[in-house]
This record gives C-alpha cells, structure tokens and sequence, in this order.
C-alpha cells in the first residue's frame, strides 16, 4: 500500500511536467562544474554534492506539494492513517532524489569530466570515487528532511515553504565555512565538501555520516509534528 | 468550532449531519475520518476501512479515471481492482468516461470518481461529506441505495448535508449541530419511503398482490417510461455479464 501510494505519488510527479525543473536544474550545474575542463572525484564530487543539496530539498518540496490537498486527505484516509502517508511521500522523494544522485555521479564520466590523480600525493581515483559518492549519499536524508518541512503540507503557504527550503540552505552553507563554530547546527555541506578533496577520511566520514543524520531525524520530527497539528 | 460533542454510530446505523454553513459538519467528519485529532476528548472505536466523499473531488490531477481509481484500490490494499472498478463505475455510468483524464470530467462526473473510490474496498465506514453536489438527478437517485446496502450490510455512513435531503431516508438518526453543539435528533420511525419497481406486464396483478399481503401500500401502477426501461436493461445486462 506504502509503495502504490509512493508510486501514485511518482507518477504524478512525472506527468504534470513538475520532475523537469530539478533535472534540468542538476544538468546546468553539472555544466557549471566540468564546464572548466576534468577534475579529480573526490573534489568535484563533494562540490557538486554540496551544490545538489538544495536542488534535492527543492525537488522534494514540488513532490510533496503535485498532489492537491483534499486529495491528500482522501488518501490518508485510504491508507489508513497519516503515518503510512507521510512514509510513502518519503519513499517517492527518496527515489527521485537517487535519480539526480546517480545524474550527478555518472553524468561526469561521460562528458569526460573526471580524472585520474595528476601529482604525487594525489588521493586515487577509487578513494576519491568513494569519498565522492559517499558526500552525495550523506546529503541525501538532510535534503529529503528539508524539502518535506518545506511542503505545503507541513507549512501551509507557498512564501513559508520557500522560506523554509532558502533558509535551510542558507544555514547549509553558512554554518559551514571554515571554523565556523555553529557548524555542528547545519547540515555539514561544506566540511563535507572538503574531506572529499583528501579522498578517504574514515574519522571525519563517521563523524559528517552522523551530524547529516541527526540533523534530517531532528528536522523530520519537526516535519511529522507539523503534519499532525495541520491534518 | 465543537464542543461537548458526545454521539455513537453502531453498526448498521447512519447518521445525517445537519447545520448551516459554518456550524461544523466537515469538521465532525473530519474527526470521525481520522484527518482531526481533538483538541479535547477522544474518538474511539473508528473501523479499519474508511471511506470518504469530498464536498468538491479533487480532480484537477494527471490521471485518467480508470488509472486514479487503480491507484486509490491498490493505496487500500486491493490487489486485482479491475472488477470492482467496473461493478462501481457500471453502477455509477461512469464506464465510458473511465479513459477520460480527470481535469476534462464535468463536475458531476468527477464526483463520481469521487464515489466510487470511497467504495472500492467495501468500507465499514462511509463519510459522505455533501454527496448531492453537482451530480445528476440519476445519480442522486442512486445515492440513497448505496447508503441502504451499506446499512443492510452492518456497516456505518455518515453524511453530512446542509440541504437536509439525508433526512428523509428511513432509519436515520439526525444529529443537528447547532452552537457548535450536536443535538441528537434521534430516528423517524414514522419515515416513509417510496420503492419504485419494474415488472413485467403480466406479473404486475400478481406483484402487487404479494405486496400488499406483505403489508405495503401499493400507490399506483403505471406503464414503464424510457428511463425505467433503461434501468431494467442496465440490471439485465449486469446480470448477464455476472
């Protein structure tokens, strides 16, 4: 019932034209990226994971948002409650957001934008690759997190969904910067960015892997309560 | 706004919400549908398998009729929905319109869709919130016999209706909302209803005698006009293909 509804949920996605904008929008900066000539994985892996991260918050609000309100509460009512309903909208953000993860790994290799090391000291190309799709993968549920607080559902009007998806990102990214020292409230976009440049960090991995964690399980919850104060 | 609101459905029971606009009769069905929580007091005791009729159906969504009930079927756990689809939507004449995008479906055909998918999995429990609107008189005529085989079934409506039509139906309690408070109105026992038959002509003395022996006034006996006949033909052909 979960996967029909998440189904259900795709296929409307796809067919109101809504699934373009975020594709069109990871192909344009695939494009800014390895526009300038190939760069090594671990690097432009964990830039471009910092930069897909809100085009997937985004990707995961318009998802959330395709299906009308009233249809929503008919569906909550169809699956029996809002807990199912708000796993299957999980489920069908959780795909589409691996179809740009995988856009933004493999993309690359074919436009010829990767490359081996170039210098000694280098990190290879595995632990670079490694590395490289770890960052994407970790940015993954905070993003998720974000888009779904962003929903209508949750927030109610468009201008505080966009609110809330401008400022998620911005903290992303703000908090980030080097010594900062609230970097441990936002998701960890630009720390993450940079351990990838060194290839494999296994310490520094755990430790991004679990502040990623904490902060899309913290911002879910808030997700869930605002779903179950607003339906 | 409701308050002090204390009422009980069995099963086989209906219930009909009465008010003006504003007094709260979506937010009953709300609380009953499990789409409220109250902020006070306790809902308890609400069936597995709920229904529920929108005011207005949603139709401005990407699907045909036939692939929207699909999903609707498979979201509530029924695998093969093929069949009750084509029961309901036969049921409803909605059939020739199931290939139509719902966005290009006149308001009353998309309450239809919005019907049927409340019934695809036989609910303990049907929430009709203003079922009237926007639908043609045929299949207004139909909506009281769906709520009576629910009924006979052992399972539970509850409508809501401004316009007061429910409350004619034999059998059911009116609950009134009136001050944010829901009196309850009980049942009309004296209710009467009209059962309108179509024989045929040589077994007409016959009906109408095993009628009246059953304690049933019969009111008048007339020649079947061209919506009659087409109801006979529409249960002729669903039984034939049953």
């Amino acid at each position: 019932m979960i996967v029909s509804l998440a189904r259900m949920r795709l296929f409307s996605f796809v067919r109101t034209g809504r699934a373009m904008a975020p594709f069109l929008g990871v192909l344009v900066m695939l494009g800014v990226i390895y526009g300038g000539g190939p760069a090594q994985p671990g690097e432009a892996y964990g830039f471009s994971a910092a930069i897909l991260f809100p085009i997937l918050a985004w990707q995961t609000k318009i998802l959330l948002d395709v299906e009308p309100d009233v249809q929503r509460r008919l569906t909550v009512v169809a699956i029996g409650g809002l807990r199912s309903e708000i796993v299957a909208g999980i489920l069908a953000a959780l795909a589409t957001g691996v179809v740009l993860v995988l856009l933004t790994l493999v993309v690359p290799w074919m436009i010829g934008g990767i490359t081996g090391p170039r210098e000694a000291g280098d990190p290879p190309l595995a632990d670079g690759v490694i590395a490289g799709v770890w960052a994407n993968l970790l940015l993954l549920p905070p993003a998720l997190a974000l888009g779904a607080l962003a929903s209508r559902a949750a927030v109610g009007t468009a201008a505080r969904g966009v609110a809330v998806l401008a400022g998620g990102a911005v903290v992303g990214f703000a908090f980030g910067v080097r010594d900062s020292p609230v970097a441990w409230l936002a998701p960890p976009l630009i720390p993450t960015s940079r351990s990838t440049v060194d290839g494999l960090a296994v310490g520094s991995m755990l430790g991004y892997t679990a502040q990623a964690l904490v902060w899309a399980v913290l911002v879910l919850v808030g997700y869930v309560m605002l779903r179950r104060r607003n339906d | 706004m409701l308050r002090g609101v204390t009422a009980q459905l069995n099963p086989g029971e209906a219930a009909t919400i009465v008010g003006p606009n504003g007094a709260g009769k979506s937010t009953l069905l709300n609380l009953a549908a499990g789409l409220l929580r109250p902020t006070h007091g306790l809902v308890t005791g609400r069936p597995a398998r709920v229904g529920f009729v929108p005011e207005r159906f949603p139709a401005d969504q990407p699907f045909t009729a036939r692939r929207y009930l699909t999903f609707m079927a498979k979201v509530q756990g029924l695998a093969d929905p093929a069949p009750r689809i084509a029961e309901l939507s036969d049921r409803l004449r909605l059939t020739p319109l199931l290939d139509t995008l719902l966005p290009e479906l006149s308001k009353g055909s998309a309450q239809k869709v919005g019907l049927i998918q409340a019934m695809l999995i036989e609910p303990e429990l049907l929430i009709l919130d203003e079922p009237w609107e926007g639908l043609d008189a045929r299949t207004r005529d139909e909506v009281p016999l769906i709520i009576a085989e629910i009924l006979a079934a052992g399972r539970r409506v509850l409508v809501s209706d401004h316009f007061g039509q429910t409350a004619e139906l034999p059998g059911i309690r009116v609950w009134e909302l009136v001050n944010g408070e829901l009196v309850d109105e009980g049942t009309d026992d004296e209710a009467k209803c009209v059962v309108e038959l179509v024989v045929k002509a040589d077994e007409v003395a016959k009906t109408v005698a095993d009628l009246r022996e059953g304690g049933h006034h019969v009111n008048r006996v007339r020649a079947a006009d061209r919506e009659d006949l087409e109801s006979w033909h529409d249960m002729a052909r669903s039984e034939g293909s049953s």
